[in-house]
């Protein structure tokens, strides 16, 4: 929808050490502009340092952070992270602040005019999915871990910002709350063109959100790629192991039933119990369904139109020809 | 207390009635001096505190000392230099307070959560701002409790400044004990004690209003 107004952010030889250890050990790597980076990897691994130096919340021993080609270590650390959306999986809302407030944060400090910020804050909330009459004079304590969750993300989007930073934003949620919150940050993410770097250390999570996944390792940047990418071609054994011995399983999630070769319609009397799956539909889901059902098969409908009809060797298929290795 | 006499006398404490005022008017205005000049000196010897945290063992260690000396002991100690005045009185009453001021404003401040802390750094707060605009009105609860107890302490010690001239309910205990007459050590004892409990009472509310957060259904 929006113009892409993200920026890119690059890090080049980014280095941070404490005494003799290494916490990040030369990362280099370029967020694309308006696309969701995910940091991934085991605890201690260097990925949170990472994010944290993006906004100077710490600072780089030695190497380059670039946001639009200009170095963040030239910058005035204060006037950066206003410019930069944060959001932690403690959220930090301001308890002595009511949600519209909180929201407002950003805007206030940069100094915008009362009735613009006003009208920001009821955006947001409806962005969010609240009702601002409704919500905006609740103080943080009366809402639930999701909705300070989600007023933790419109408080780092107030300001339009072209990059926002999230140090695994949804891990504090239980997991029905935590999908639902992912589905509706994706959308948001899409329609407001925001470059985000997200750390996680859930590779569901990752795969989910990610335009581009970084593994690292001890402080070491494994391997960076697409979700699809990382799956089907793990570069060694340790990302491998990371991703999953279900990997295959879990690029399913990534393919739809659109894309997948169709057997042509035959008679549906023949396909008694079979499942009526849509084209939009993950593979993943689809092949849970069919497995489920007495036909192994599947029904592909487009609304009223019969596709044709979806077999187990398709996808089978499929996987292959994605994995040329 | 002379035999036959009754506990209180009305009549005493109608006739009385205007000193009686007058008497509360001292107290107040000692009780109230000695907490406004002790939470001005604990705000900034708890940020010295804060920025410095090496500088709160010292303070902290200073003040309690200062707690501890007897009040009439400190006056008598003062009495030399200040003299029966108004100054010794408060030089006392202040020193009182720091202990328990300083105490709470730091805690208070302490206990702001880290996540509050890192996200207001991570929007782009400086630490000043920081300082006045998350953690102060966040520990105001706290505070509150530590002004709270510095009033009522004072209250009841105030009483003891009378034995330097300077008035409050405690010119009706002395008055009491010298005669032995028991309505004026009652209105004394009794006038403080409510006195104490009333103006706990406002700072409740004044610490609700305050903190409007704290107590939202």
């Amino acid at each position: 929808m929006a113009e892409r107004r993200g920026a890119t952010v690059e890090l080049r030889e980014v280095t941070k050490r404490y005494g003799d250890t290494v916490a990040v050990d030369h990362l280099s790597l370029t967020a694309p502009a308006g696309r969701i980076t995910v940091l991934i990897g085991p605890s201690g691994c260097g990925k949170t340092t990472s994010l944290r130096m993006v906004n100077r919340l710490i600072e780089p021993t030695s190497g380059e952070i670039l946001i639009d080609g200009h170095n963040v270590l030239q910058e005035d650390p204060t006037q950066l992270r206003r410019r930069i959306g944060y959001v932690i999986q403690q959220v930090g809302l301001f308890p002595h602040r009511t949600i519209g407030q909180n929201v407002a944060t950003v805007p206030q400090l940069l100094g915008w005019p009362d009735a613009r910020i006003r009208a920001r804050v009821d955006e947001l909330l409806s962005l969010i999915g609240f009702d601002p009459a409704r919500m905006r004079d609740r103080y943080p304590a009366q809402l639930s871990g999701g909705e300070r969750q989600r007023v933790g993300v419109a408080r780092a989007m107030a300001a339009e910002p072209p990059l926002m930073l999230m140090d695994e934003p949804f891990g504090a949620v239980d997991p029905i709350v935590r999908e639902r919150l992912q589905n509706e940050f994706l959308q948001l993410q899409r329609t407001q063109g925001i470059t985000v770097v997200f750390v996680t250390h859930d590779i569901d999570e990752a795969i989910k959100l990610g335009d581009r996944v970084a593994i690292m390792r001890t402080g070491k940047l494994v391997q960076f790629a697409p979700p699809a990418e990382l799956l089907a071609h793990p570069a060694d054994d340790f990302v491998a192991r990371f991703v999953g011995s279900d990997r295959g399983l879990k690029r399913l999630s990534l393919l739809t039933v659109g894309g997948a070769e169709l057997d042509p319609p035959i008679d549906p009397s023949r396909l008694d119990g079979a499942p009526v799956l849509s084209p939009a539909m993950s593979l993943r889901d689809a092949l849970a369904e069919m497995l489920a059902s007495e036909t192994q098969t599947g029904m592909v409908r487009d609304g009223d139109r019969y596709l044709g009809v979806l077999t187990l060797s398709h996808i089978g298929r499929l996987l292959r020809s994605e994995q040329p290795k | 207390m002379t035999p036959g006499e009754p506990l209180i006398r009305w009549d005493w404490l109608l006739s009385h009635a205007g000193e009686i005022g007058q008497r509360v008017g001292e107290h107040l205005e000692l009780t109230l001096i000695a907490v406004a000049v002790g939470f001005l000196i604990a705000f900034l010897l708890s940020l010295a505190a804060l920025r410095v945290p090496r500088l709160y063992g010292p303070i902290s260690w200073t003040t309690g000392i200062l707690y501890t000396i007897p009040s009439l002991a400190l006056f008598a100690l003062l009495i030399p230099y200040t003299g029966l005045s108004l100054l010794t009185a408060e030089i006392g009453l202040v020193s009182y307070t720091l202990l328990i001021l300083i105490r709470n404003i730091v805690a208070g401040v302490r206990g702001v959560p880290a996540e509050v802390r890192e996200a207001a750094r991570g929007m782009g707060y400086t630490d000043r701002q920081i300082l006045w605009r998350v953690e102060l009105p966040l520990a105001l609860a706290v505070i509150f409790a530590g002004i709270r107890i510095a009033t009522i302490t004072t209250i009841g010690l105030v009483t003891v400044t009378a034995l330097i001239g300077q008035g409050g309910m405690g010119y009706f205990i002395l008055l009491g004990i010298q005669l032995f007459f028991s309505t004026a050590l009652i209105v004394g004892a009794l006038g403080s004690v409510i006195l104490a409990v009333l103006a706990d009472g406002s700072l409740v509310l004044v610490q609700r209003a305050l903190t409007p957060w704290t107590h939202t259904p």
